[in-house]
């Protein structure tokens, strides 16, 4: 069958091309955003969002803010007795003072024995490694206004970041003498789910979890609404676009159906074309993505995986189908009588 | 014996909101093979109207349109495409060709919506042969914005036979041309008719053309009102 699509194509470089940039464009824009949306919500909340499935608890008084929240030393001794792969954690932002006395906010974390955080002891720290290029190395002494003794740095840790700051382990001996604190935050149940409730505790998955960080929650979702307005726009710019060719080819579309050619084959022609402009965008606007990736400066977060990548293209082609589609109704009501009646094209 | 197109009382009416206009009183008209019919009549005799319904391009309100024997007027849209696409032909006042498709492109369409049965190479050779016929085939790689309108109009002309349709149907195909190359569309209308042997039924307002018509049907206000046999000066 003859490749009519691809045809019209070459004939009308100019037309395609534009929709083609219009479509690069704004698919570029998208991925960006979106890849500063997971950078941000990475550099917010990385400690969180990295830790493999489970439930977190805290107390059900905190009015749902972790930083409220204080859960009963029995209530915690407790569910720590009874579930093995429970774990209580702390959460709580303030500064080291690093050895020529400048101030480095950090989220100090500290926790129960488990797998999933560094084992500190007392009089040390752990810390994330974006705090080696202000200069700390390990052996280093830092000190916090609120504690008596002094923290030796033993080592970092990859990408583990809490509102924005870098995280710093550290013994519960030594957390609950700078917040003059007898009680734990938050348990988090590693693998559990919703149907586990203790009383008291209010329970929360990862997700709800991270979006009572008031933070979290206020970027995550003007970046997402951002990301979802542009695949919507893409969507209604594909949409008149192809209203805007069909209208011009009515007449086109007339005669080819009084020669003989099916509706259908003329949707197909219309599908090819969709596909012709909007493939080759986005194979551009990736690779132009993982460069500015590369090239994206140090201290801005950015993060796009292949996965969120392959998902918005997918969006992307999905929205284009149905927008060309929507506009090419057109082209079924087309009345090849009309065409020959309309006169010279 | 039996035509292999005919007319039988047909009728058209449109409707214009609560205006009824019969456009087509019942109309009887039978083609012959490989004879060239003109309709003539004054501009809104119906002489369209009765032409794109014969072609299928639109129903009729009563009546049968007789294509080897079947009523294609009674048959559902894609039955008509499929005779549309294999057994008809068409020519036009414009030659209404795909602005994106060189000269030989725009046959092979026609080929390939008329699921021709022939080969590729066979295809090629096929439009060869039908484009130097239509005296084209040294455009064959042009596009139809650089052909001049009679150029379009032999392009049109054999886009409309290269499938070897069994009827041509001609709406005024000369009356965007100047004297002389009418003139030469009409002396091809009427080769091809007789080599090819088709049935053929055009229209036209031009007098000079009916010397190639076969058959003179003169239409006045939705009725026929004479049928008759020309002089033909076209004959040698
Ligand atoms: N689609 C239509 N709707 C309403 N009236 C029509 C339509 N097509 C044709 N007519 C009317 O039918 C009459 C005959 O038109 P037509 O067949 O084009 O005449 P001709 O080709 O002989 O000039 C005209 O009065 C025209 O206005
Ligand atoms: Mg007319």
């Amino acid at each position: 069958m003859m490749n009519l699509a691809w045809k019209e194509i070459k004939k009308s470089k100019v037309r395609f091309l534009i929709l083609g940039s219009i479509v690069f464009l704004v698919s570029l824009l998208t991925f960006i955003i979106s890849g500063l949306a997971n950078g941000l919500s990475q550099d917010n909340a990385a400690l969180i969002k990295d830790l493999p499935n489970g439930q977190f608890y805290m107390d059900a008084d905190a009015d749902e803010t972790y930083n409220l929240s204080r859960i009963d030393n029995s209530t915690m001794e407790k569910l720590l007795n009874n579930e093995k792969d429970a774990t209580a954690l702390s959460i709580q932002m303030g500064f080291l003072n690093d050895e020529s006395d400048k101030q480095q906010s950090v989220a100090f974390v500290t926790s129960t024995d488990s797998k999933l955080f560094p084992h500190v002891k007392s009089g040390e720290v752990i810390l994330d490694r974006s705090m080696e290029d202000k200069g700390i190395k390990v052996g280093d002494t830092l000190t916090n206004n609120q504690f008596s003794g002094e923290f030796i740095v033993k080592g970092f840790v990859d990408q583990t970041k809490f509102s924005h700051a870098p995280v710093a382990f550290i013994n519960i001996k030594n957390y609950k003498e700078i917040y003059r604190v007898n009680e734990m935050q938050l348990v988090f149940l590693l693998g559990g789910d919703s149907s586990q409730e203790f009383a008291g505790l209010q329970s929360f998955s990862k997700q709800d979890f991270l979006n009572t960080i008031p933070s979290y929650s206020a970027e995550q979702m003007s970046l997402n609404m951002i990301v979802w307005f542009l695949v919507v726009i893409s969507g209604l710019l594909f949409a008149i676009f192809f209203y805007m060719m069909n209208v011009q080819k009515i007449g086109l579309y007339g005669i080819l159906k009084a020669i003989g050619l099916k509706t259908s084959r003329l949707f197909r022609i219309m599908w090819a074309q969709m596909i012709f402009i909007t493939v080759p965008a986005l194979a551009l606007s990736i690779v132009l993505c993982q460069v500015f990736n590369r090239i994206a400066p140090e201290g801005m977060p950015f993060s796009l995986t292949m996965e969120t990548t392959a998902t918005l293209s997918l969006v992307f082609l999905i929205i284009g189908f149905i927008g060309a589609t929507l506009s090419g109704i057109q082209i079924k009501k087309v009345e090849p009588l009309q065409a020959i009646q309309q006169g010279e094209m | 014996m039996m035509s292999i197109f005919t007319i039988d009382k047909v009728k058209k009416t449109f409707t214009n909101g609560e205006v009824k206009e019969e456009v087509l009183k019942g109309i009887n008209l039978s083609l012959a093979e490989g004879e060239i019919t003109a309709l003539v009549g004054a501009s809104g005799s119906g002489k369209s109207t009765l032409l794109t319904i014969a072609a299928g391009l639109q129903p009729a309100s009563d009546g049968q349109v007789l294509f080897e024997g079947k009523n294609i007027n009674a048959m559902n849209q894609e039955q008509i495409r499929q005779i549309r696409a294999s057994e008809f032909g068409f020519v036009f006042q414009f030659a209404h060709l795909v602005p994106f498709l060189t000269v030989e492109e725009q046959l092979m369409l026609m080929l390939d919506v008329s699921d021709s049965t022939l080969k590729k190479t066979e295809q090629k050779r096929e439009v060869n042969r039908v484009l130097q016929l239509v005296g084209m085939d040294h455009r064959k790689n042009a596009y139809p914005p650089s052909l001049s309108g009679g150029e379009k109009q032999r392009v049109a002309i054999a886009r409309a036979i290269i499938h070897q349709p069994k009827v041509l149907f001609a709406d005024e195909p000369t009356a965007s041309l100047d004297s002389k190359r009418s003139k030469d569309v009409m002396a091809l209308i009427r080769e091809l008719t007789k080599t090819l042997n088709i049935t053929t039924l055009i229209v036209t307002h031009d007098e000079e053309m009916l010397s190639y018509a076969d058959h003179i049907i003169k239409m006045s206000d939705g009725l026929i009102l004479q049928n008759e046999n020309p002089e033909l000066v076209g004959r040698a």
